[in-house]
């Protein structure tokens, strides 16, 4: 079984032959074919499922007009959910893969680095404590504890000089996750009491999605995709390794700053609508990585389409749960990337 | 927690400790038994330290004195041994795996543990209280044996395994909170399964728990030297005559039944097991005859601090002692991790 998980090469490899940076279009194309299908699918399932049986033929007309009571359903609740689940599986599973390339360890990821956890506690204490906020001033707070989080992980784990080990980063990044998520408990107790809204900020889901959370996301994730899909190439250069980057004329350093605020725009206007919806930044990437190859022209895109496609499913299948009860997508994302977790835990070479 | 710290330095600045170990356990075991004292006076209704004293004796006739029977004592009684099951599980586990990081909650035993007692009890409501531990020792048991096959893999760092643990605990907390959406119930209890929690138990609870720790614990402290033989490695261990696969086996299975008869009544409680163990052996040493009694003290003090935490930062609500022991344990773990890195 070869993985080409690891992006670097050594410097002996790089020398000898040409970077292991692989696009094999015919299987781009297949790739690409099969997401898109099950992408329609996704759609017109997830529109025509819910409590009120709605028949197929009605869809095109309801997503246009909404004179009745069905296509008054699908315009305002089903819609803006299946939009969100996309808009929120794009912005996570971009970020994972820019940060796995940033911080070159496959193990990073914005639930696995805290990115996540520091958004949610500080919009929860936002919330808290001005319970009027909502919308654009909340994910700018969300921006900030994402970023706080981000690199006191970073500084934690012993980075600056020299490469941290994989498993230490992932460690230490587990444990301020952890710690950011009790603090943001505590804050909820405080706050109300509902196991309802408890699960929807320690899981995060898209059951609750209005237009308005689109309106709010949507911006910053144009942005964060623009930005991550014009940063291909010197990613792609960062790969080889930061000697080889340099000596191509890369500034190493820019580019790491740059991908890592594209990760904070991205996971923090994300996580500030929808909550931390589990492993889409770790699992996505790593999936697509493995059909695709590692060239982050052709990566990120499809990151992009399939993280939407794989949040798209998690809340179909998560509306199966317990029906009629709206079950929020993130226990199903969990219970699908804590084993593939378990995996890339495993595979880390020993070190130290 | 700070100021058991500052003592705990001043102590060892001194070495008084390991000079006389009896005294200074004994002024722990004086401490444990005040801070009950307190913890049995506050609470939803504070009750004055006499009122305590009396109910304690058997006077049961006013209504304050039936508080602190029906409600308090079980709930301190509870952080004792919750405590002692949670520390000295934690010590065993560090002993044997010879793993400065290892501790119930981060090699998985804690979560497995909890989401076997709570399939359980959603699925057969009707069954008997006590089932609940050998299911969540059977959940625990099964948690340990994936970290330990997975991390395996020519060889294992301790931070490895720690990682592995902690890539299986999501595992089965993505379990827990599958549950808890399939069956939706009260916060107290749901937090009880997420965090940990002391909350609501009764006597009850505290019989579950107690065989567990009474015959297990002393058996531990008993096998005190045949841990501090395991910790010389193990070709010297086995030179020393003791078969080190059978004891190592036989004493991580008293571990992790301990934790999860903890687990059972409290729920999944984090960092107690990971935090006492090194404060007992920064403040007695190595040896596990002191190290694994004093830890237990510092188990149960830890509880009791934090369940009191809980319930005195804004009463009349309760932040769950588990959210109380992870806010403190959360840091030590990560300068625990720094440390061990060079």
């Amino acid at each position: 079984m070869s993985l080409s998980l690891e992006t670097a090469p050594t410097a002996e490899d790089a020398a000898h032959r040409r970077p292991r940076i692989t696009t094999n279009k015919q299987r781009v194309t297949w790739v690409t074919l099969a997401l898109l299908v099950v992408l329609v699918v996704g759609l017109v399932w997830a529109l025509s499922i819910g409590s009120q049986h709605i028949s197929l033929s009605r869809l095109p007309g309801a997503i246009l007009k909404a004179d009745e009571p069905d296509e008054l359903i699908i315009q305002s609740i089903r819609l803006p959910r299946v939009v969100l689940a996309l808009c929120v599986g794009a912005a996570l599973a971009v970020a994972g893969a820019l940060m796995q390339a940033v911080a070159a360890n496959p193990l990073a990821a914005p639930e696995i680095m805290g990115v996540n956890a520091g958004a949610v506690l500080m919009v929860v204490l936002a919330v808290t404590v001005v319970p009027s906020l909502s919308g654009a001033p909340t994910i700018l707070l969300a921006f900030g504890g994402a970023a706080a989080a981000g690199v006191s992980v970073m500084l934690l784990a012993g980075s600056g000089r020299g490469r941290v080990s994989p498993v230490r980063l992932a460690l230490a990044g587990v444990t301020a996750s952890s710690l950011l998520i009790s603090l943001t408990q505590v804050l909820i107790i405080f706050d109300e009491n509902s196991t309802d809204s408890v699960l929807f900020w320690l899981v995060g889901g898209v059951n609750y999605a209005g237009w308005h959370d689109i309106r709010n996301l949507l911006p910053w994730l144009v942005l964060g995709l623009i930005g991550a899909f014009a940063m291909a190439r010197p990613l792609n250069l960062l790969a080889l390794g930061d000697d080889m980057a340099r000596g191509l004329g890369q500034n190493v350093e820019r580019t790491r700053l740059f991908g890592s605020a594209l990760v904070v725009v991205l996971c923090g206007a994300a996580v500030s609508v929808a909550g931390p919806v589990a492993f889409i930044g770790l699992i996505v990437p790593h999936i697509f990585r493995r059909l695709v190859g590692s060239s982050y022209t052709v990566l990120l895109p499809l990151c992009a389409v399939g993280g939407g496609v794989l949040v798209l499913y998690a809340d179909i299948v998560s509306r199966y749960v317990k029906p009629p009860f709206e079950v929020p997508a993130g226990v199903v994302t969990a219970l699908i990337g804590a084993p593939i977790f378990v995996y890339l835990a495993r595979r880390q070479k020993v070190t130290s | 927690m700070t100021s058991t710290a500052i003592v705990a330095q001043h102590i060892r600045r001194t070495s008084l400790a390991r000079r006389h170990p009896a005294i200074l356990m004994g002024s722990l075991g004086v401490l444990a038994v005040v801070l009950s004292f307190y913890g049995l006076s506050v609470g939803a209704t504070e009750v004055p330290v006499a009122d305590v004293l009396r109910a304690l004796v058997g006077d049961t006739s006013t209504q304050a004195s039936r508080i602190v029977i029906d409600f308090q004592l079980p709930r301190v009684l509870l952080c004792w041994l919750v405590g002692i099951a949670l520390a000295v599980s934690g010590a065993v586990m560090q002993g044997v795996i010879r793993n400065p990081l290892a501790a119930p909650d981060i090699i998985g035993v804690t979560k497995g543990a909890g989401f076997a007692g709570m399939l359980l009890l959603l699925a057969i409501p009707t069954l008997p209280v006590v089932a609940v531990v050998p299911a969540a020792f059977v959940g625990g048991l099964l948690a340990a044996a994936m970290v330990y096959v997975f991390a395996y893999r020519r060889g294992a760092t301790p931070v490895r395994i720690a990682l592995v643990g902690i890539a299986v605990s999501a595992a089965f907390e993505a379990g827990i909170r599958f549950l808890l959406v399939r069956n939706p119930l009260d916060v107290s209890a749901a937090l009880i399964w997420l965090t940990g929690s002391l909350f609501g138990r009764s006597m009850t609870s505290v019989l579950q728990i107690l065989p567990w720790v009474l015959v297990l614990v002393p058996l531990i402290i008993v096998w005190a030297r045949k841990l501090d033989v395991l910790g010389l490695g193990d070709d010297l261990a086995s030179g020393l005559g003791e078969p080190v696969e059978r004891t190592r086996r036989v004493l991580l299975f008293f571990a992790v039944a301990l934790a999860a008869a903890a687990v059972a009544v409290s729920g999944t409680i984090g960092f107690v097991g990971l935090i006492a163990p090194h404060m007992a052996r920064r403040v007695f040493g190595g040896k596990h005859i002191a190290s694994i009694p004093a830890a237990a003290l510092f188990g149960v003090l830890l509880m009791l601090i934090a369940d009191m935490l809980g319930r005195g930062l804004a009463p009349p609500l309760e932040i769950p002692a588990g959210l109380v022991t992870a806010v403190v344990g959360g840091p030590y773990f990560l300068y625990l991790l720094v440390k061990t890195g060079k």
